[in-house]
């Protein structure tokens, strides 16, 4: 496994390399390694890291909407004061991830362009409707999260091009947001995840967003449940019902976290957990 | 509660300090000059006859020095039924078959070089469970057996069985019937450190093996058989072993990876070194093997035990290791767990395609206590009572003879139970479950705890020499795997000896200078290194004593001479110590010889370094060193085993788990809530070092409860590595855990101590099983208890129909 290791100061360097023949962007690595270790992909030539590019290191507000630099090590996303206060999913998602270890150098940009179905921040990326901020040689583009994934390890992400921030515009005043997730043990991958948002207004789901992850070819938003649910009251036997839709929605495997069947039991679970008024949550439920 | 100094005291271990600096030396680090690395080149299939294997492109490889197959080596068998090869010849019976191996400069040559070989294979269809081996006209892993002989079926030809009492006269008895089948899963030990050796041969062909194993002698005895068919007759293997970084039973056997590193070795004319990284120590090393047993059990009208009747049928693999004789352990829990007199046990163990197992940490004993005592709590249901109760009644007691002739010496396992229920409110708590999802639940255990007599002797030699300080060196051939051995063993030396723990040093653990030792299993470690000690401080204090007589009483007439000349108010002692120094008064303690008696003047004491420095030097010549041996065989009888009888360990340990869980009805978790452990151990050694194997061997059987399993396709192993192998993380451990010592001081432990090492994960699955049910009422039969698995039984449950 040897390989060269570039350490570029600006982006336009960094672009230079990545465009080269076989070279890998390296950030905070704990996915990268792993693939190489494990020989799921070949070792390229030359990796170039993205980590302390200055264009993707800062976290800032801008406009109502904050902006994510896709280099920013997890650790330092969660300790954020408006990441913690306007955004619960993302929290609750980016505390479970790995351990303070890992946390302390895998970057958000790597867990989404990693696109993994199980990436944790997705769910909550993608009901905050967050937009990701590309470059390339070629130039800038700008894409809706909804957008980006094509299937496990496949985004659109064109060849060289790098994720420079995160946009995620900040909820309004009285929208909530959750994030519900199962894993075997700690520091372990999700058998299933959901993140919802809405706005709950005379006791009716308002402007309801739902995704999950790890129970489909790429982290996914609900659709059909959305519009099931939307200006509904959130009643028992309505959560059944969009319960039963959720499972119908996602397409998961059985593997070695957890069988098909169980995940779709999970985002049932997930989905009436995440909606019913606090006070009647089951007690011990995440 | 006693005048000793150290037994019972809380004491740091001693390997504690170089293992968290990093200065420890496993078998990773260590490096022996002109040392080559090993690669071996394993099987692509389950079954099937080799037809050519291509070495070319490997041995061309800059960097390889030599590429082996059975085709240009000695044949070596390996096993207790000699039915594995280091090197397979004609045929792959399993995916981990070694068929080649390459040493080269450095471990990533050798791993290319063994992945450049060819093999051809001409694929045959495997059994892949003992139902399927067993079915008529099944295909068969070993077409012969050892000497050559046609085999007509898949069954190993090991046999452990056990009938006492009348079965039928018992169900006649019996008010109250239950049955079930049970199943565990196949686990890895998940040593900590991987699996490794180093191979060197000097030049007259003795061999040097630096193994991680826990039978350095019967390794040595196994190593020397191979050095025959190298032609080697009269040469000797000296077996070192190195730290260890975990044990759990993997090196209770040799491995052909040990085997194939000797024979590079002797091939090359270097030392060869061949490490598993944690893939191949997952998918080429031996794992716990999964079984089934079918359990029935009743009791009368007031709850007693009337009969029990255990059919075990255990998936050994390809070849036979130790795995093979785990009923010859699970005899003891099935026949004396709680008092039964109507016994039948029958095991079989069936070869498969799959891997071939081994031992770990308890040793068939977990296995079979899954389902007694989880079917203990159904047929208490059955007949309406507490399952606190119903094994009150049926209780084990001190003095009694078990079914299978085990002579219970001391027994707490009443004061277990007790302290249990004591402990988690039983009473007011258990029963409560339904409804607010949270259950209470128990499980006890028997285990060997004075050894466990398998092999012709199961005794311990050990050597305590002193030097000329005062310090005693323990040369013992038992293994120190993590557990603490050397920590109890200090103790013991400096408790019987007279020293501090601070003066007692344990010497590696090494063939050539420990005297024999059967091997560190059965929770045999401390019990016999312990009361081999005793022996032997026994024997130097004697010797000791004898020449104090005559250096005694120069030493202190020196002291005094020293103290008259120096000290202008010196008094002299009002007592006649000359008169004293006798063997029968001498008193040895802290490292400090005085005598009886005597008031307690600094100049009546001699210092032990002082003392033998004296001896040694003495001034009319003729002095002497001193060394001491002894040997402890445990009162023990080799069972026999075809009627399963007989008296394997010179006392048993007995321990109690209860548990509350708080279950999940809507995803099926479980979550431990609290733990209690309670424990007969004899008598507490070091604190720190018996709590350290309790809380382990818990965290083990909360893996083998909720999490491990090594999952198979078709004889290939689906997760070698702990990305999706789980153990428990701290996370999950994230709960009390309270610990009860019960003290029963047994006449035949050392200081009153029994072995620990084990039954602290024995009873950890049943108990948890058992708090399920009374939380939820869901019964989960097969380990590990999933969040899957108890969600689709609450599925069941609430639809009404039955769970299986
Ligand atoms: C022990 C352990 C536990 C883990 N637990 C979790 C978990 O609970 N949940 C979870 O979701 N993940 C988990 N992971 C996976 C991993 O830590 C995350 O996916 C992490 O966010 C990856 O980020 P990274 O910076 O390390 O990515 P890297 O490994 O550096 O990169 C991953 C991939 O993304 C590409 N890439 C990275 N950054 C960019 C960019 N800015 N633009 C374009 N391409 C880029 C790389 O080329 C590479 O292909 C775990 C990993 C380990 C080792």
């Amino acid at each position: 496994m040897a390989y060269e290791y570039h350490r570029s100061g600006s982006l336009e360097e960094a672009l230079v390399l990545a465009a080269g023949d076989d070279s890998a962007l390296i950030a905070g690595g704990t996915d990268l390694l792993v693939a190489l270790r494990k020989r799921k992909r070949p070792a390229p030539r030359h990796m170039v890291s993205i980590r302390s590019l200055p264009e993707l290191a800062e976290v800032s507000e801008q406009a109502g909407s904050l902006h994510i630099g896709a280099g920013v090590p997890m650790a330092d996303v969660l300790a954020n004061t408006v990441v913690r206060e306007h955004l619960p999913a993302l929290t609750a998602a980016l505390a479970v991830i790995g351990s303070r270890q890992i946390r302390n150098v895998a970057t958000l940009g790597g867990n989404l362009c990693n696109a993994s179905p199980a990436a944790d921040s997705a769910p909550p990326l993608l009901v905050y409707e967050a937009t990701l901020e590309l470059a390339g040689s070629s130039g800038r583009r700008e894409i809706a999260i909804s957008d980006f994934f094509l299937g496990p390890g496949r985004t659109v992400l064109r060849p060289g091009e790098i994720m420079t921030a995160i946009r995620v515009p900040l909820p309004g005043a009285g929208a909530q947001s959750a994030f519900l997730r199962r894993s075997r043990v700690a520091m372990d991958l999700a058998t299933a995840s959901l993140a919802a948002a809405y706005t709950a207004r005379d006791g009716k789901l308002i402007n309801l967003r739902l995704a999950a992850g790890a129970v489909a070819p790429t982290p996914l938003r609900l659709r059909r449940t959305e519009a099931f649910l939307e200006g509904k009251p959130v009643a028992e036997e309505t959560l059944a019902e969009a319960a039963e839709i959720a499972r119908s929605e996602v397409a998961p495997i059985s593997d070695l976290r957890g069988s098909e069947w169980y995940r779709r039991e999970l985002i049932g679970v997930f989905l009436s957990r995440a909606l019913r008024p606090r006070s009647t949550r089951m007690k011990g439920s995440a | 509660m006693s005048e000793e100094h150290f037994i019972g005291v809380e004491t740091a271990r001693p390997d504690a300090p170089d293992k968290v600096s990093g200065r420890t030396q496993y078998v990773h680090d260590i490096a022996v000059p002109g040392m080559l690395w090993g690669a071996i080149r394993f099987s692509d299939h389950a079954h099937a006859r080799i037809k050519h294997v291509d070495t070319s492109a490997a041995e061309r490889l800059p960097g390889v020095k030599a590429v082996i197959t059975a085709y240009n080596t000695p044949e070596v068998r390996i096993g207790f039924l000699r039915d594995n090869f280091a090197l397979k010849r004609d045929k792959v019976r399993q995916y981990r078959d070694e068929i080649a191996a390459v040493a080269a400069s450095d471990p990533d040559t050798a791993r290319e070089a063994a992945s450049l070989i060819r093999v051809e294979y001409e694929p045959l269809p495997g059994v892949f469970s003992p139902e399927e081996a067993l079915v008529e006209g099944a295909v068969l892993v070993h077409e012969t057996d050892a000497r050559g002989r046609p085999r007509a079926d898949n069954v190993v030809p090991v046999r452990f069985a056990h009938h006492s009492g009348d079965i039928e006269a018992g169900k006649r008895a019996s008010k109250f019937i239950v049955e079930g089948e049970y199943t565990v899963p196949l686990i890895q030990q998940s040593c900590l450190g991987t699996a490794g050796c180093i191979a060197s041969f000097d030049a007259r062909g003795n061999l040097t093996l630096i193994a991680k194993t826990q039978i350095p002698f019967l390794v040595q005895r196994d190593f020397n058989k191979a050095l025959e068919a190298l032609g080697l007759e009269g040469r000797n293997v000296r077996v070192v072993v190195p730290a260890l970084g975990g044990g759990f039973g993997t090196g209770l056997d040799t491995h052909a990876y040990e085997y194939i590193a000797m024979l590079l070795a002797w091939r090359t004319g270097q030392p060869v070194k061949i490490l598993y990284n944690r893939e191949e120590e997952f998918a080429y090393l031996s794992p716990r093997q999964s079984a089934t047993s079918r359990i029935r059990q009743g009791c009368d009208e007031n709850g007693k035990l009337t009969f029990r009747e255990i059919e075990v049928v255990q998936d050994n693999g390809a070849y036979t290791s130790w795995g093979a004789t785990f009923p010859s352990v699970m005899l003891v829990p099935a026949t004396s767990l709680y008092r039964v007199s109507n016994i039948s046990f029958e095991s079989k163990i069936v070869y498969t395609n799959n891997t071939y197992c081994q031992a770990m940490r308890g040793y068939g004993n977990p296995e079979i206590t899954w389902p007694i005592e989880s079917s203990i709590d159904e047929l208490a249901e059955q007949a309406g009572m507490d399952p606190y109760e119903m094994r009150l009644l049926n209780c084990n007691q001190p003095g009694e003879t078990t079914p299978m002739g085990l002579k219970i010496t001391t027994c707490g396992l009443k004061e277990c139970l007790d302290r249990t229920a004591e402990k988690l409110d039983w009473g007011t708590n258990r029963g409560k479950g339904k409804g607010v999802s949270r259950g209470f639940g128990m499980a006890s255990v028997i285990n060997v705890a004075g050894g466990g007599k398998i092999y012709r002797s199961d005794g311990s030699g050990i050597i305590l020499k002193l030097d000329d300080y005062g310090n005693v060196n323990v040369s013992y051939g038992g293994v120190e795997m993590g557990q603490g051995l050397h920590s109890a063993l200090i103790l013991t030396v400096a408790e019987a000896f007279g020293v501090k723990p601070d003066q007692v040093v344990i010497n590696q653990t090494d063939t050539a200078t420990c005297p024999w030792d059967v091997g560190t299993h059965a929770s045999r470690g401390a019990f016999m290194a312990c009361n081999a000690a005793v022996m032997a401080a026994r024997k130097l204090r004697q010797r000791l004593f004898e020449w104090a007589e005559e250096i005694y009483p120069q030493q202190v007439e020196e002291s005094l001479t020293k103290a008259r000349k120096h000290n202008p108010e010196f008094r002299e002692p009002e007592f006649d110590w000359r008169a004293a120094a006798s063997r029968d008064r001498f008193e040895l303690a802290d490292g400090i010889l005085r005598v009886q008696g005597a008031p307690d003047r600094p100049e009546l004491q001699v210092e032990l370094g002082r003392l033998l420095r004296a001896i040694h030097f003495r001034k009319q010549g003729g002095g002497t060193t001193f060394a001491e041996e002894a040997f402890y065989e445990p009162p023990t009888d080799l069972p026999d085993w075809e009627r399963g009888y007989g008296n394997m360990s010179a006392t048993y340990a007995f321990g109690t788990q209860g548990v509350e869980v708080y279950v999940d009805e809507e995803t099926g978790e479980v979550r431990i809530v609290r733990l209690v452990a309670a424990h007969d151990v004899g008598r507490v050694l070091n604190p720190q070092t018996l709590r350290g194997q309790i809380y382990g061997a818990l965290a083990q059987g909360v893996g083998y409860a909720l999490y491990e399993e090594v999952h198979t396709d078709k004889g290939r192993v689906l997760n070698p590595g702990f990305t999706d192998y789980k153990l428990p993380t701290a996370c999950e451990m994230n709960f009390p855990i309270h610990i009860e010592l019960i003290e029963t001081n047994d006449p035949e432990g050392p200081f009153g101590a029994k072995g620990v090492g084990e039954p602290g994960l024995v009873p950890t699955a049943p108990a948890i099983a058992n708090a399920i049910y009374d939380a939820v009422g869901v019964r989960i039969r097969d380990l590990p208890i999933t969040p899957e698995k108890v969600l689709r039984a609450l599925k069941h449950q609430r639809a009404g129909s039955p769970v299986r």
